[in-house]
């Protein structure tokens, strides 16, 4: 156990514990201050970012709004970094009070706010979207904080004055003493734990400043005192981007949902405020969610069919001197003023003193008159500075928090830049310095050097410690590229304390975490996103397996390729649709694309549209087609078929039927072998391969780029990455792979003619890796002096999946050639290059068999034809979304190819509906709350991705009493429901089985 | 789909951050210059507005061809964002006077074209010199070898008046099956008239009355150099004067593929003109195939002339982006003898004005380079396309002349053809 002296111990490391450990420090205390996780990861990193002017309270809690305005206006001038001055508007919408507005201007001219009327036509000239039918518009200082900088740069200055900032030190209680002939108790310090190394840690101190927040009471409690916290909790909601400009507030008595919030890259509406017995436990509830998006379109039309990316809540540090039963009913009732609790008095206990209550804008003051009392308590009066000193910005690092200096080699600045909080701010920067290719996080537009900087100040210690510094994984797709970047970068970067092990498990937290924030607000664009995400982490990455030592060795076998041999070469016509009947099929994807092309093999006349290209851009590039059955690995897909065939009669499989299954396979073994690309595999065993995050996906056909990456098979792997290529991490690869039993090593590979270049992803790799001049200088760098003993040493190579678009198989043989040894790709985040091989084939393949091909078209509508006599109905034509008008596509037979959620062929919406998109068909739909599980990567699936058009045996889409909707449509692929391809790792497989049947019938 | 209806701007929010739209994205295959449709639009569109509008002058690199749109799954329109963000920087002052200049002179067929047509050799004499050339380059930022075309003598109108009075002598008050407003845009009226005169006659052999009401420029050129308040005021001219035909139910029909998407759609949709008489005209414009081929009047017996040609083919971006298919394709298909082949490549890399620019001539170039390959190969006398930019394109970096699918058709009714197709022709 260690033991740490100090003069005082600040308990809290959001806004106003790290200001008050500031202010001590400038007044020259010693001081520590210990947080329970990261700074600001409570309740001050859970607001909405609101400066408040103090307009809100100006009405119902005077002194609220005159410590407001007062903190404003310090706040604009000591941390001008963290501060964006976008006003606000306080407006009446219909329905609100109107006598509320004289009320509003007096109490704000008391209160000495500044608050202007506007005019409406001012007001929509730089509101545009706000409701044309708001009768009455106020203009008040109010502004947009970071309050994740601030409480960085308020820890940063209280170490430059000499404080100590522990983060992952949660307190486990309060020290206490009695004084010898005393009678009275003080407390001496407090008990924390180390979680970083894992010990208990004593902090020994005069005075205790419980600056807890919602856990205060926790904290007092330790040490026998009550403080009776009444945890608020408000949820707020994130839209995608920013819709306004500006602070907007309703003019009324503050309630739920009547502020939105322009913040960096967002807005954000809040908040709820609901009594929670527990400041750790607690729910969002889909009635909150609701009541932010009724509120928000009374602010602006059409706001709850906006994006939204996420849902989170804080727990206000609620709290007033009064017993339970005797406090408000409401929360709202409660003052939002500040209290200092002086134990000594109030309890007889000395040593403590518990600040709590107040705003996120007055924690400066909160601070000052904490310290103001421990001078007193210590009588040593000293004065306060922190209202005349800026907070430090854009400073040089001092061993500090890594994220409150800039970097001069690149003069790409961290977070802490002086105009950082400026929405433009970043992506001028990148402009500037040409840093596009160099985004971890996309979304957020966060660098590699930022994230970088953020893990070598050794502050970061999972990858939402990273998110807090550079926003990273906060944008719309939620930490769906960013953190497997993320990931990777930190085992490059290699801490000493670093365990791989440890790895996979903080990439799925990180996912988890992101998670966690989004199920109260899936559905439309948002949940096709998620869908997005599962397919790169389950279905290439595999991450939910990660780490599973699985019964890999048990598989091990020689005889993974049994080479297709007689194999029936004619489909099998159930059908028999005549030669030259017109075909029309919707969709892109591997099922609409081996829809196509077996239809025109047959003679048909066809013609594929899709509104883009689908998961073949997104996939590994292989053919899945049944990797784990029950959450078990598959290794003989052949057996798990037949038991799922038994099992689920409804299953796409079962009504294609294993030898479709294996005609459909084979009859692309046999174009791409065609085509110079072999696949190789069969039903008897699945490949096991590794991926781009170090884990093995089980797979049925794999190209011959990848197949000696085999991982049933023994050899050492060597795994080269290329600088500045920000998918793919050699050594977080290889540290991975040997934990799950393989010998591999990871080399990254850093070329000048790579570095000279602003961008490098798969696309330009692949390009690059078409031409042999550039293979010949990746052999010469791997056979350079720093790599020669690794390249001796491997039995095997591993690239990133970019061994070129165009001439994959030749590149892989030269550099087989060049370098000695096996080579073999592993596949990565989209776009997918291997993928990208199959479509040009497939596309290929139907232009040559006679089939048109038109991208950009969305089908819209339909036009069908009554049943008539034993003829049911049937459809004539669809309209597919055109310049100025529809286009319609007639034809004989329709087949409806268009995916499920994330390809676009239907849609959830936030009612808990399905809609199928391009011709209305009604869909089951599973209860809403039944839609998500809790945990992102759970094995059984969300149930909402399951849903699906129903089809009878000729893959005929079929309303519940089984009766077809068109006598002559078809659906094939992921539009078919009941099944989930991501959890059975049987995207392709399913895609191209149930296309090849409905193609050929 | 809720997404058809979406402005613009808010088309951002449908993107997956999928990475499709960079597959696709020629100009960032081939240069750095570019970051690539998914960061320039729906990624960057996070990040505009407030104090800095469009801090990012890289968009200006976008050369609209719209590729990603079409491949884009979600449905983001990042093309037109990419043009208002253009029209942001012009709006701020942020595109360098000079740069500003040049555009508005490239942009400005129209006017370039008054001036210069009535001395056509005198003007095509000084676009051939080459200091004067290499100045424009050096001060003004048009490459050297830009590919304009030479101006017409004649201009299409005036050919038109003298056609129309001669029609009226030979057959006057001839029963037809209708009336049909041809625009006719820039290319043809200054540069190109045959092109104009095949349309004419292709359109009164299937039995339409041709008016050729007063137009401007579609605007096009404008709007892709972010000039919105110009491109404006064609635009409100050109609905106001094709708005009487509109309401009486004539069609508006063009041979310019990217003239008659701007009247459809790019020019509404950039400029937020939603009106209904915007909205009238829009709906009442047809691509010159499109109509023909709908008109179910293009029968095989019309096209009595057999042509034993076999030709390389390209789609423009602009005609792709109808989302209507290959019309050109589909009615060259009807000609007897006439074998046309689609290389399917994605832009031919002029998109109009870009090509034309000093600092993107190259990339132009690059991004055209699989397609100019595959016309060379072709071994064909002429190459075949729909768009004038690209024409002109093609022939400047194959030397193969280019002509537009109508000029075949109507050789195909068996009209004297001018130009390219008719030494060709000859010749067999």
């Amino acid at each position: 156990m260690r033991i740490i002296p100090t003069e005082i111990l600040v308990i809290g490391g959001g806004a106003t514990g790290s200001g008050v450990a500031r202010d001590l420090a400038m007044r020259g205390f010693q001081t520590v201050l210990v947080e329970r996780g990261d700074l600001s990861e409570g309740t001050t990193g859970r607001y909405h970012g609101l400066l408040h002017s103090g307009g809100r309270y100006a009405v119902k809690d005077p002194l609220a709004a005159q410590e407001c305005i007062q903190e404003n206006r310090i706040l604009r001038r000591i941390m001008p970094g963290c501060i964006e001055d976008t006003g606000g508007f306080f407006v009446q919408t219909p329905g609100d009070d109107p006598l509320y507005a004289e009320k509003f201007a007096a109490a704000c001219q008391q209160s000495g706010i500044p608050c202007e009327d506007v005019s409406l036509k001012q007001m929509l000239r730089e509101e545009p979207r706000l409701n044309p039918a708001i009768t009455r518009c106020f203009r008040v200082p109010d502004g947009a904080a970071d309050s994740f900088l601030a409480a960085d740069l308020n820890a940063a200055s209280a170490r430059a004055y000499g404080a100590t900032v522990l983060k992952y030190h949660p307190v486990l209680r309060l020290l206490t003493e009695t004084t010898a002939g005393e009678d009275r108790r003080r407390v001496c310090g407090a008990l924390c734990h180390d979680r970083i190394h894992d010990e208990e840690v004593e902090i020994h101190a005069d005075l205790v400043i419980n600056a807890a927040g919602a856990w205060a009471g926790q904290i007092a409690g330790s040490a026998g005192i009550a403080v009776q916290m009444i945890p608020g909790k408000g949820t707020m909601v994130a839209v995608n981007h920013r819709i306004v400009h500006t602070v907007i507030n309703r003019l009324k008595m503050p309630g739920d949902g009547d502020i939105l919030v322009p913040a960096h890259t967002v807005a954000v509406i809040g908040t709820t405020d609901v009594k929670v017995p527990d400041a750790d436990n607690y729910a969002i509830e889909p009635w909150e969610v609701q009541l932010m998006l009724e509120e928000g379109e009374k602010l602006i039309p059409g706001f709850k069919k906006l994006r939204f990316l996420r849902a989170w809540a804080g727990v206000r540090p609620l709290y007033q001197e009064a017993r339970w039963a005797d406090q408000p009913a409401q929360n709202r009732d409660v003052t939002r003023a500040f209290v200092l609790l002086d134990h000594e008095t109030r309890d007889g206990v000395a040593g403590l003193l518990t600040i709590t209550g107040g705003k996120w804008t007055t924690y400066r003051k909160m601070a000052e008159v904490t310290v103001d009392k421990v001078c007193e308590k210590l009588n040593s009066p000293r004065p306060c500075r922190t209202h005349l000193e800026a907070l430090p910005s854009a400073a040089p690092a001092q061993g500090g928090t890594g994220h409150a200096h800039s970097d001069a080699h690149s003069g790409m600045r961290t977070h802490s830049d002086g105009h950082a909080h400026s929405l433009g701010q970043r992506l001028a920067e990148i402009e500037r310095e040409h840093a596009y290719g160099q985004l971890i996080c996309e979304c957020e537009l966060a660098t590699r050097r930022q994230v970088a900087d953020a893990i070598r100040s050794g502050d970061v210690h999972t990858l939402d410690d990273i998110r807090r510094d550079v926003r990273l994984g906060m944008g719309p797709c939620q930490s769906g590229f960013c953190a497997l970047r993320a990931a990777g970068l930190m085992a490059a970067l290699a801490p000493a304390d670093y365990l791989p092990a440890e790895n996979g498990k903080m990439l799925r937290d990180f996912l988890q975490e992101r998670w966690k924030g989004l199920t109260p607000i899936l559905w439309g664009q948002q949940l096709r996103q998620e869908r997005l995400n599962e397919l790169m982490y389950l279905d290439v990455l595999n991450v939910d397996h990660l780490g599973e030592k699985a019964e890999r060795r048990a598989a091990a076998s020689q005889a993974a390729d049994e080479r297709p041999g007689d194999k029936p070469q004619s489909p099998a016509s159930r059908r028999g649709t005549p030669a030259g009947e017109t075909t029309l099929v919707i969709g892109g994807g591997l099922s609409g694309l081996s829809a196509a092309w077996q239809a025109a093999r047959h003679g048909q006349s066809v013609t594929l549209i899709s509104k883009g290209w689908g998961a073949n851009h997104w996939g590994a590039g292989c053919v899945d087609l049944l990797g784990y059955a029950q959450g078990d690995l598959v290794q003989a897909p052949r057996q798990a078929l037949q038991a799922l065939i038994q099992a689920e009669p409804r299953h796409p499989y079962a009504l294609a039927g294993l030898e479709t299954i294996e005609q459909a396979l084979h009859s692309l073994q046999t174009l791409c072998q065609e085509s110079n690309y072999p696949l190789h595999g069969s039903l008897a065993q699945n490949w096991l391969l590794p991926t781009a995050a170090g884990a093995l996906r089980p797979t049925c056909l794999a190209p011959e780029t990848m197949i000696a990456g085999d991982c049933r098979q023994d050899g050492r792997m060597l795994i080269v990455g290329f600088e500045p290529f920000l998918d793919f991490w050699p050594q977080w690869i290889a540290g991975n792979l040997q934990q799950q039993g393989l010998e591999a090593e990871g080399v990254l590979l850093d070329m000048p003619g790579l570095r000279a270049r602003k961008l490098v992803n798969g696309l330009i790799l692949a390009g690059l890796f078409d031409q042999a001049d550039f293979r010949r200088q990746v052999a010469a760098a791997l056979q350079s002096v720093e790599h020669r003993r690794r390249l001796a040493g491997a039995q095997r190579i591993g690239f990133p999946a970019v061994l070129g678009l165009r001439h994959a198989l030749e590149a892989k043989q030269h550099l087989e050639s060049l370098l000695g040894a096996p080579v073999f790709e592993i596949p990565g985040l989209p776009p997918s290059i291997p993928g990208l091989r199959l479509h040009h084939i497939l596309i290929e393949a139907v232009r040559k068999s006679g089939g048109q091909v038109f991208e950009g078209m969305l089908v819209t509508d339909k036009q069908a034809r009554p049943a008539e006599g034993s003829n049911g109905p049937a459809l004539e034509f669809v309209l597919s979304e055109a310049a100025a008008r529809p286009k319609a596509h007639r034809a004989g037979r329709f087949i409806l190819a268009t995916g499920g959620i994330l390809g676009g062929g239907y849609s959830a919406e936030a009612d808990g509906s399905l809609h199928e998109s391009a011709l209305g068909l009604p869909l089951a739909a599973p209860q809403r709350e039944a839609w998500l599980q809790a945990r992102f990567l759970a094995a059984e699936g969300h149930a909402v991705f399951r849903a699906g058009l129903a089809v009878n045996a000729h893959f005929q889409p079929v309303n519940a009493d089984g009766q077809v909707f068109y006598e002559n449509l078809y659906a094939a692929g992921g539009a078919i429901g009941g099944f989930d391809p991501l959890r059975e790792r049987s995207l392709e497989g399913a895609a191209l089985a149930t296309g090849y049947a409905v193609g050929a019938l | 789909m809720e997404f058809l209806d979406q402005p613009v701007e808010l088309s951002l929010d449908l993107c997956l951050k999928c990475n499709i739209c960079t597959t696709v994205c020629p100009v960032m295959a081939v240069t750095e210059a570019f970051p690539g449709p998914k960061y320039a639009g729906p990624q960057a569109g996070r990040f505009r507005g407030g104090e800095q509008l469009t801090p990012d002058a890289s968009v200006d690199y976008c050369s609209g061809c719209r590729a990603c749109n079409m491949a884009c799954p979600a449905g983001v329109k990042i093309a037109e964002m990419n043009a208002r963000a253009r029209g942001a920087l012009v709006e701020q002052g942020k595109v360098a006077p000079l740069k500003r200049l040049r555009n508005n002179l490239v942009a400005r067929a129209a006017t370039l074209g008054q001036v210069a047509q009535p001395v056509a050799p005198l003007a095509n004499l000084a676009m051939g010199l080459k200091p004067a050339r290499w100045a424009a380059d050096v001060f003004l930022g048009i490459h050297h070898e830009a590919p304009f075309p030479p101006f017409s003598r004649e201009s299409f109108t005036g050919w038109l008046r003298q056609h129309q009075a001669e029609r009226r002598k030979a057959a006057p008050g001839a029963p037809g099956v209708g009336s049909v407003v041809y625009f006719h845009g820039c290319s043809t009226e200054y540069y190109e008239p045959r092109v104009g005169k095949a349309a004419v006659r292709v359109l009164e052999r299937l039995g339409y009355e041709v008016i050729v009401p007063r137009q401007n420029c579609c605007g096009l050129p404008l709007l892709s150099n972010g000039e919105f308040p110009a491109a404006r005021q064609y635009h409100e001219n050109n609905v106001r004067s094709l708005l009487p035909y509109a309401r009486q139910g004539i069609p508006i029909v063009g041979t310019s593929t990217s003239c008659t998407l701007t009247l459809k759609e790019e020019a509404p949709e950039l400029l937020d003109m939603h009106d209904e008489a915007t909205r009238l005209v829009a709906e009442s414009t047809y691509d010159f195939n499109e109509f023909i081929l709908a008109s179910g009047r293009l029968t095989e017996e019309v096209l009595s002339q057999e042509i034993a040609l076999r030709l390389p083919y390209h789609i423009p971006c602009q005609y792709r982006a109808h989302r209507i298919g290959k019309p050109g394709l589909e009615a060259l298909s009807l000609v007897k003898g006439l074998s046309v082949v689609d290389g399917g490549h994605t832009c031919c890399g002029i998109a109009g004005t870009y090509g034309y620019k000093t600092e993107k001539y190259a990339i132009a170039q690059a991004v055209g380079a699989a397609l100019f390959d595959w016309v060379t190969g072709f071994g064909a006398p002429l190459a075949v396309c729909d768009s004038e930019t690209c024409r002109w394109q093609i022939t400047h970096a194959t030397g193969i002349p280019a002509i537009h699918p109508v000029e075949l058709l109507s050789a195909a009714m068996g009209y004297a053809p001018e130009g390219a197709l008719r030494d060709v022709l000859q010749l067999k």
